[in-house]
C-alpha cells in the first residue's frame, strides 16, 4: 500500500483530536489548537480539515447527546483511528530520525 | 450562558439552503455555539457579523449540498412534459392564447421599436477612436432652460493651453452657397473647420491628405456626392471652385423655404479632400468644410464677422475638446468654470452664464440642446415614448395575469394531481413559469411581425424627415428583444405560478368549489386600472386632436388663401417682381423678411416713446419688413393712418398693431399717429403713420394673445415674394411662374410653398402626438377589452349550467345576461367614475400651459367616456347574451 502524506493542518489537528481524547469536536478542536499553538483557525477550516481526515480514515466520528447550549444540536466527537495512531506514529519517528542525523553545526549557526 | 441568545435568523436560513442536511446538524452546532462566546466577548453586533462571515466561510465543495445526481435527468424530463403540457393549453384554450399573445404582441411591438431607435441613436459617433475622450462644450446661459450647443469662437484655441486638453477644434456655421465649377453649380452648405478637425474625429478621406486638407487658406473638403454633382467623374482633388455664399443654413424645416441672402462671392477654393460621410453615423453633417484659415481673408474684406476674439457671442460655433487619456470629464468641467470665472468677469449681461461639457453618447441620445448641429431625439422623447410603451406593456402583463389566476379552477386538478405524484411547490411553480414564457415567445414572433407594421407607421410621421433613423438593428438588438420576452414571461407569469402552487392536493382533489377563482378584489382593481388608464388615453388623444384641429383652422387674421410664397435666393426682387408680374394669373405681388406664423423672425427689440429713458420694462416689438402692397395682399386691415409708402431714402416711417398701441400705453390708435419712437434696433426714431388691425404673426404654439409688432419699408431686408394668384389651374400658373422665374435666375430651381400648406405643416408636430397618443390610447383600449373579453367568457362558460337551469325555471334572457355581466358592469362604472375626474385634472395640467387651448370641458370627457362604454358593452354584451341565448338542452344534456 502506498504511503499517504498528511499536510501539516492536519497533522496538527490529528493530534488535538488525539490530545482531547473523547471530547473532540468542532469548537473543542479549535480552542485546543488556538490555546496550545496561538493559532487562530476558522472552524470552517477545521470541518473541512476533519472531513479530509475522515475521507483518509484517520478519524472515526460518533454523534454525542442533545446540548442546551448549542439549541439543542448534537456535537459530533471525533476519535483517532488505528490508522491515524500509525500514521501520527511514523511522522513522529521521521522526524525523529531526521534530527538525530543533522551534523551538530548544521544548525548552529542560526542560533547566533 | 444566558439563553436567548440566538444568531440572526437570515444568516441561519442561508446556511441551512446550501449546507447539505447529513452536515448541517454539527455544522450549525458549532456555528451556534462559538457565536455564543462571540457574543458574551463581542456584544451582539459584532457576534452577528462574525457569525455571518463564518457562515460565508462554510462555502466549502464538501458542505455543499450536492444532490444534483438525481434532478438533471429529471429535469430535463420535466421540462419537456412542462412544454408540452403548455403547448396544449394554449392550443386548446385558443381564446385565452390569442388575447394574451396579441396583447403581448402589440404592446412588445412598441417596445421593440423604442430599443430599435434607441440602439441606432447609440450608434452614431461610435467610429471616433478616442470617442470617450472627446466632449462638446455647450453654453448655458442663466435663467434659460436648456443649453445651447454651441460655444464662444475662441473657446477652441484657448482650451488646448490647459494641461486637460489634448486638442481641440470647432466648426464654424456660416457658409453656405452656391459652388461653381465651369459651367456646373451645386449648392452646398456647411462650416468652417481647422486642421485639428481629422485629429479629434476620425473621419477619413476618400481622396486627399487629412493631414493637410484644412491646413491651408482656400481650401475646401466636399463630401462624395457633392464632388460628382460638380466634377462628374473627374479627379476633385485640385480642382479650384468658385464659392459665393448665400448664408443657407444647414437645417432645414418643410413648413419655411430657406430664402438666402444676396451672394457674396468669397473667391476660388482648391478642394483638397473628398470625404464619404454616407459611411459614418455622425451628429456632424455637411457638404462641404472651408479651412478656418481662410477666415482672415474673409474676416478683412468684411464678407465674415470676425468673432475671433469674441467671447460674447456663444451662437456661432460648435467647440469640441479631446481631453488627454489622463483626464475626464470632471477635470474638464473644473477647466471650463475657471475659464468662465475668467472670461466672463467683466460681461455684467452674461452673469452665470456656464460652459458644460457634453460627451459623444449625450449628443447621440441626450438632452435637448438649443442650435443643434443635426436634429437628435432628445432624451426626455424617449422617456415619454418609453413611459406609455410600459403602460401598454403592464397593461397586457395584467391580462395574462389576470386570466392566468382566473382560470385556476381549471388547472387546480392537475396541480392537484401533480403535487400527489411528488412535485415540490418549486416545481410547480417552474411549470407555470415556462409556460408564461412559452406564451411570450409566441407573443415574440407574432410581435417581430407587428413591427414592421409599426415601425412604418413611425417612420411617416412628421417629425421622421429630419430624424434620420434606421431602424435595421443587429444581433445585439435582436438578443435584447428575447431578452425583454423572457422578463416579461417571468414577471407576469410570476404572480399566477405563485398563487397556484400554493394550493393543497387534498383541499383541491377533495372539493373544488372551496377554491374561489383568485381574490376578486385584486382582480377587479387590476382590470379598473386598465380601463382608467384607457380612459385616459383616450380623452387625451381626443383632446390633443382637438387642439390639432384647432391650430390647423387657427383664424390668424389674414388671408393665406391662393398666396404662393416664393423665397429669392439672392434675386433682386425688383426684377423678379417685373417678371412675376406678367404672369396673367397672378392678381397681386408684396414683399416680406418673412413669412407670418411660420416661427420665423427678425428678432424683437425694445420700443419706448421718443425722449423717454431706455427702461427695463420697455415693450419688446416683433419686427417686420414689408412692401406697400403686404398689407393689402395678406387682406390686413388698417384701423388708423396709413399705408406704409415707398419713400426712398427718408422711410423712417412705421406702421404698428393695436396690441403696440396699447403695450406703448396711448388709449385709442388715431393716438399714437405721428408719434415718434425710440427703436432698439434703428438708429433713427420712427414715427408712427399707421395702425393695424391685430392678426397672429406667431405660429399658435409660441404666444397666447398677440403681442407688439412694427411693419417698416426695408427693401434691402426682402427675402420672399408672395404672390397672390387666381384659382383654378393651379399647376398651369406655377409652370408659368417657374418660367418666369427662369428668366431672371436660370441656375437656381424655382422654390415655392402655398402659404396655406406652410401653415398646417408647421403644426404638424401636433398631428405627430395626436398619432402617437391615438395609436397608444387605441391600444391601451383593445388590450382592455381584450382583457374584459376573456374574462366574460370565462365567467360565461364557468355558469353555463347555472344559467340553463335558471331558464328552465323561466329566467327571460336579458336577465340572465345582466345577471352574468352585472360584475362588469361595475368594473366599467367604476372605471369612468375615476377615470373621467382624472383624465379631467392630468391634462388640464399641461393644458394650462399651452397657448391658444381649446375649450376642454364635459363633452370631450363625456365623448371618451362614451367610447369607452360602447366598447366595454360590446365585449361583455357578446359573451354574455351568447350564454344567456343557449338551449338549456345543450347544457343540461350531459354532466
Amino acid at each position: 500500500m502506498r504511503k499517504t502524506y498528511i499536510g501539516e493542518l492536519e497533522e496538527v489537528v490529528l493530534l488535538t483530536v488525539a490530545l482531547l481524547y473523547n471530547e473532540a469536536y468542532g469548537v473543542a478542536i479549535t480552542h485546543e489548537i488556538k490555546s496550545q499553538t496561538g493559532r487562530n483557525i476558522s472552524i470552517s477550516a477545521v470541518h473541512a480539515t476533519l472531513h479530509r481526515l475522515s475521507e483518509k480514515g484517520y478519524v472515526n466520528s460518533r454523534m454525542g447527546g442533545a446540548t442546551a447550549e448549542r439549541g439543542g444540536r448534537r456535537k459530533r466527537f471525533f476519535t483517532v483511528t488505528p490508522a491515524g495512531s500509525r500514521i501520527l506514529h511514523d511522522i513522529q519517528q521521521t522526524r525523529e530520525q531526521l534530527w538525530q542525523q543533522i551534523p551538530a553545526q548544521a544548525l548552529q549557526w542560526k542560533m547566533l | 450562558m444566558p439563553k436567548n441568545q440566538n444568531p440572526p435568523r437570515w444568516t441561519d436560513r442561508l446556511l441551512e439552503n446550501f449546507c447539505a442536511p447529513h452536515l448541517l446538524e454539527e455544522v450549525q452546532g458549532d456555528l451556534q455555539e462559538l457565536y455564543g462566546e462571540w457574543r458574551w466577548e463581542y456584544g451582539e453586533q459584532r457576534a452577528n457579523w462574525l457569525y455571518l462571515w463564518h457562515t460565508i466561510k462554510f462555502f466549502r465543495p464538501f458542505v455543499i449540498r450536492r444532490n444534483h445526481t438525481i434532478r438533471p435527468l429529471n429535469q430535463s424530463a420535466m421540462f419537456k412534459n412542462y412544454f408540452k403540457v403548455g403547448v396544449r393549453n394554449i392550443l386548446k384554450y385558443r381564446v385565452f392564447s390569442f388575447i394574451n399573445v396579441f396583447g403581448l404582441a402589440v404592446a412588445m411591438s412598441v417596445c421593440m421599436l423604442i430599443i430599435l431607435m434607441l440602439a441606432d441613436q447609440r450608434s452614431y459617433d461610435q467610429f471616433h477612436t478616442k470617442k470617450d475622450q472627446i466632449y462638446r462644450v455647450l453654453s448655458h446661459a442663466k435663467g434659460s432652460a436648456i443649453p445651447n450647443a454651441t460655444s464662444p469662437f475662441p473657446l477652441a484655441a484657448t482650451l488646448p493651453e490647459y494641461t486637460t486638453v489634448e486638442e481641440a477644434t470647432h466648426l464654424v456655421p456660416g457658409a453656405g452657397g452656391d459652388a461653381t465649377y465651369g459651367e456646373r453649380s451645386v449648392e452646398v452648405r456647411g462650416f468652417f473647420g481647422d486642421s485639428s478637425f481629422f485629429n479629434v474625429f476620425s473621419f477619413d478621406l476618400v481622396e486627399g491628405d487629412k493631414r493637410e486638407a484644412l491646413s491651408q487658406p482656400n481650401a475646401m473638403v466636399i463630401t462624395r456626392e457633392r464632388a460628382e454633382a460638380l466634377f462628374g467623374n473627374e479627379e476633385a482633388i485640385g480642382k479650384r471652385v468658385e464659392f459665393a455664399n448665400r448664408g443657407l443654413r444647414l437645417l432645414k424645416f418643410d413648413f419655411v423655404s430657406d430664402p438666402g441672402t444676396n451672394p457674396v462671392d468669397w473667391g476660388s477654393f482648391t478642394i483638397t479632400g473628398v470625404i464619404d460621410l454616407t459611411q459614418y453615423k455622425s451628429h456632424i453633417k455637411f457638404d462641404m468644410l472651408i479651412s478656418a484659415v481662410s477666415l482672415p481673408a474673409l474676416h478683412h474684406q468684411e464678407k465674415v464677422t470676425d468673432l475671433t476674439n469674441n467671447w460674447r457671442h456663444y451662437s456661432q460655433c460648435y467647440t469640441y475638446a479631446l481631453l488627454k487619456p489622463e483626464s475626464n470629464e470632471v477635470d474638464l468641467t473644473t477647466l471650463l468654470n475657471t475659464l468662465v470665472a475668467d472670461k466672463y468677469a467683466d460681461f455684467e449681461e452674461l452673469v452665470g452664464l456656464k460652459l458644460v461639457p457634453q460627451s459623444l453618447d449625450d449628443i447621440a441620445v441626450g438632452q435637448f440642446a438649443g442650435n443643434p448641429l443635426s436634429l437628435r431625439l432628445p432624451i426626455e422623447a424617449y422617456y415619454f415614448l418609453g413611459f406609455l410603451a410600459l403602460i401598454i406593456l403592464l397593461s397586457a402583463g395584467l391580462n395574462y395575469t389576470n386570466l392566468s389566476v382566473a382560470r385556476a379552477l381549471t388547472r387546480a386538478k392537475e396541480i392537484g394531481v401533480r403535487k400527489v405524484t411528488g412535485a415540490k411547490r418549486k416545481d410547480v411553480i417552474y411549470q407555470f413559469l415556462s409556460e408564461s414564457v412559452l406564451t411570450v415567445l409566441f407573443a415574440l414572433g407574432l410581435a417581430y411581425l407587428l413591427l414592421t407594421l409599426v415601425k412604418s407607421a413611425f417612420m411617416g410621421l412628421w417629425a421622421n424627415q429630419y430624424l434620420d433613423f434606421d431602424l435595421q438593428g443587429d444581433a445585439l438588438v435582436y438578443f435584447a428583444f428575447l431578452g425583454l420576452a423572457i422578463l416579461i414571461g417571468l414577471l407576469a407569469g410570476a404572480y399566477p405560478a405563485l398563487h397556484l402552487s400554493r394550493y393543497t392536493p387534498v383541499r383541491v382533489l377533495k372539493n373544488l368549489s372551496s377554491e374561489k377563482p383568485g381574490k376578486l378584489g385584486v382582480r377587479k382593481m387590476l382590470s379598473i386600472s386598465q380601463f382608467v388608464i384607457s380612459l385616459f388615453f383616450i380623452v387625451t388623444s381626443l383632446l390633443v386632436y382637438h387642439q390639432f384641429r384647432h391650430y390647423l383652422d387657427f383664424e390668424y387674421g389674414f388671408d393665406s388663401e391662393n398666396l404662393v410664397n416664393i423665397p429669392l435666393q439672392g434675386n433682386d426682387y425688383q426684377q423678379l417682381y417685373r417678371e412675376l408680374s406678367s404672369v396673367p394669373e397672378v392678381s397681386t405681388i408684396s414683399a416680406s423678411a418673412y413669412i407670418p406664423a411660420t416661427a420665423m423672425s427678425l428678432g424683437s427689440t425694445r420700443v419706448r416713446k421718443a425722449g423717454n429713458e431706455p427702461n427695463e420694462a420697455d415693450p419688446a416689438f416683433e419686427r417686420m419688413s414689408v412692401d406697400t402692397s403686404f398689407i393689402s395682399n395678406l387682406g390686413l386691415r388698417l384701423v388708423a393712418g396709413r399705408n406704409l409708402r415707398d419713400e426712398g431714402d427718408s422711410n423712417r416711417k412705421i406702421v404698428v398693431n393695436e396690441a403696440a398701441v396699447q403695450a406703448l400705453g396711448y388709449e385709442y390708435p388715431s393716438d399714437i399717429l405721428g408719434e415718434l419712437l425710440e427703436i432698439g434696433a434703428y438708429e433713427e426714431s420712427m414715427e408712427v403713420v399707421g395702425v393695424l388691425e391685430d392678426f397672429k404673426f406667431q405660429t399658435p404654439v409660441m404666444e397666447d394673445g398677440i403681442g407688439p409688432l412694427l411693419f417698416r419699408y426695408q427693401p434691402e431686408q426682402f427675402s420672399y415674394l408672395n404672390v397672390k394668384i387666381a384659382a383654378g389651374d393651379v399647376a398651369g400658373t406655377l409652370a408659368k411662374l417657374s418660367a418666369a422665374w427662369q428668366r431672371v435666375d436660370p441656375v437656381h430651381p424655382f422654390q415655392y410653398q402655398f402659404f396655406d400648406d406652410q401653415l398646417v405643416k408647421v403644426n404638424q408636430w401636433l398631428g405627430d402626438l395626436v398619432a402617437i397618443i391615438g395609436f397608444i390610447a387605441a391600444l391601451a383600449i383593445i388590450i382592455a377589452c381584450l382583457g374584459l373579453l376573456g374574462m366574460a367568457t370565462y365567467t360565461a362558460e364557468r355558469r353555463t349550467k347555472e344559467v340553463g337551469i335558471r331558464k328552465v325555471l323561466g329566467a327571460g334572457e336579458f336577465n340572465l345576461a345582466l345577471l352574468l355581466s352585472r360584475g362588469f358592469l361595475t368594473t366599467l362604472a367604476v372605471s369612468v367614475a375615476l377615470g373621467a375626474p382624472l383624465s379631467y385634472f392630468i391634462n388640464n395640467l399641461w393644458l394650462q400651459n399651452f397657448p391658444n387651448r381649446v375649450d376642454f370641458g364635459v363633452a370631450m370627457i363625456s365623448g371618451g367616456s362614451l367610447v369607452l362604454l360602447v366598447l366595454g358593452l360590446l365585449t361583455i354584451g357578446s359573451q354574455t347574451l351568447r350564454v344567456a341565448q343557449r338551449n338549456p338542452v345543450d347544457t343540461l344534456r350531459n354532466e
